[in-house]
């Protein structure tokens, strides 16, 4: 390679690494607004703005779930294993919602520490398979954190 | 080694070259969309959770992880106009810049169709993963813009390739936004050779075909579109204007 090729490649390279470095600090220091949610475990912390909508992303609690009977009020917990928040909804749950399924759900928390959710959204993980796997690896007792367990109906609100 | 490297940068040899490899690569692109895209939409396997959706996920992978080729491929043929000089680089770097947007435009429809479904919204701007990917459509958008924008072909070029490197920071932040940030997109899977687990063999292997096919018809597409480029460039030059000569 002739030298001037090489010098203009040196600083190429020079000015791709420092622009990576700087990119990178800067996403650094906003890594918490480039989050979509904060975990219960934070909000039960008291690690999020007061008063204004938030979103929390966690699990839906087995047997927390409370339809009511004649309205799209639903009451439910979501839960990151650690810390619950109880959440309270009115509206159409997504096709994905059931408990044990990751969430994010986006609202106020109020003074009683409840979450008002204006939107639920329903999470799902990266692992892909057919309900026959899914059953062969139930039977099998083989047990991952994320996993949700599909649940058979919900409690009847009572 | 610097022999064969400077061969790429005749566009005659290129031209000869792509001809004869042309025949073959689409009759490989064709057999391969042709099976992954009957495989994907009428025999992956229903998802536990999610049913039959997840046959989106065999086209929507295949066309998101192509799309997050081009800006290197962009980025290694602007260093080469930069440092080198050398014109097929620049053809290379201007002919895939548009097939990079359509990518990036139909993983984005694929993803909202999905997620409209799975997660109950077409889109999140909270999501680094979504927004990343958007990003990624507007930079394409506007190195195509600065080429058109500047009337010397060289300071286009030149332009276009320092937009190019810069853009690779972009791809680095889309791979890695699910796993740096929480988000609403789910991380990338860990693929199973095992048909008994998740992600087993019935679910990668018409995405590998996809996947395939997709950069097949990247090359097909980048090829065809080089040549005409080539033609329009070098259309003063003997070779070309004998060429033109036989055809008629």
């Amino acid at each position: 390679m002739k030298p001037h090729r090489r010098k203009r490649l040196a600083i190429i390279l020079f000015i791709a690494a420092g622009l990576s470095v700087g990119i990178g600090l800067t996403l650094y220091a906003l890594r918490q607004n480039l989050n979509m949610f904060f975990t219960p475990s934070q909000v039960a912390a008291g690690e999020f703005p007061p008063g204004r909508e938030i979103r929390i992303g966690g699990m839906v609690k087995e047997g927390s779930v409370l339809h009511a009977d004649d309205s799209l009020e639903v009451r439910f917990v979501a839960t990151d294993y650690a810390s619950d928040v109880p959440i309270h909804y009115q509206g159409i749950l997504p096709d994905l919602f059931r408990e044990g399924q990751g969430i994010v759900v986006e609202g106020q928390v109020d003074r009683a520490g409840v979450l008002q959710a204006s939107r639920v959204l329903a999470k799902h993980d990266e692992n892909y398979m057919s309900p026959e796997v899914k059953a062969a690896l139930d039977a099998a007792h083989v047990e991952r954190p994320g996993y949700g367990q599909v649940s058979e109906g919900v409690p009847d609100g009572t | 080694m610097w022999q064969w490297f400077h061969r790429w940068g005749s566009p005659k040899w290129f031209y000869d070259l792509s001809g004869r490899w042309l025949p073959w690569l689409t009759g490989a692109l064709i057999l391969f969309l042709v099976v992954g895209v009957v495989w994907a939409l009428l025999f992956v396997p229903q998802d536990y959770q999610q049913s039959y959706t997840t046959r989106i996920l065999v086209v929507h992978v295949a066309v998101a992880s192509t799309s997050l080729a081009f800006f290197p491929i962009m980025a290694v043929a602007g260093t080469i106009t930069l440092v080198w000089k050398m014109k097929m680089a620049d053809m290379v770097a201007k002919t895939v810049a548009p097939l990079g947007a359509w990518f990036s435009a139909l993983t984005l429809a694929s993803g909202s169709i999905w997620g409209s479904v799975m997660w109950g919204t077409w889109w999140e701007w909270s999501d680094s993963r979504l927004t990343s990917m958007l990003f990624q459509f507007f930079l394409l958008i506007s190195v195509i813009s600065l080429r058109s924008a500047l009337n010397d072909s060289e300071t286009a070029a030149k332009a276009c390739a320092v937009l190019s490197i810069v853009g690779c920071v972009n791809v680095v932040i889309i791979k890695y936004s699910v796993e740096w940030w929480n988000t609403l997109h789910q991380p990338a899977s860990a693929l199973s050779m095992n048909s008994g687990s998740a992600n087993g063999p019935a679910f990668w292997v018409p995405t590998l075909v996809m996947v395939i096919a997709m950069y097949l018809l990247m090359a097909v597409h980048v090829m065809m579109a080089t040549r005409n480029e080539i033609l329009r460039r070098e259309s003063r030059s003997q070779w070309v204007q004998d060429l033109v000569l036989a055809a008629k």
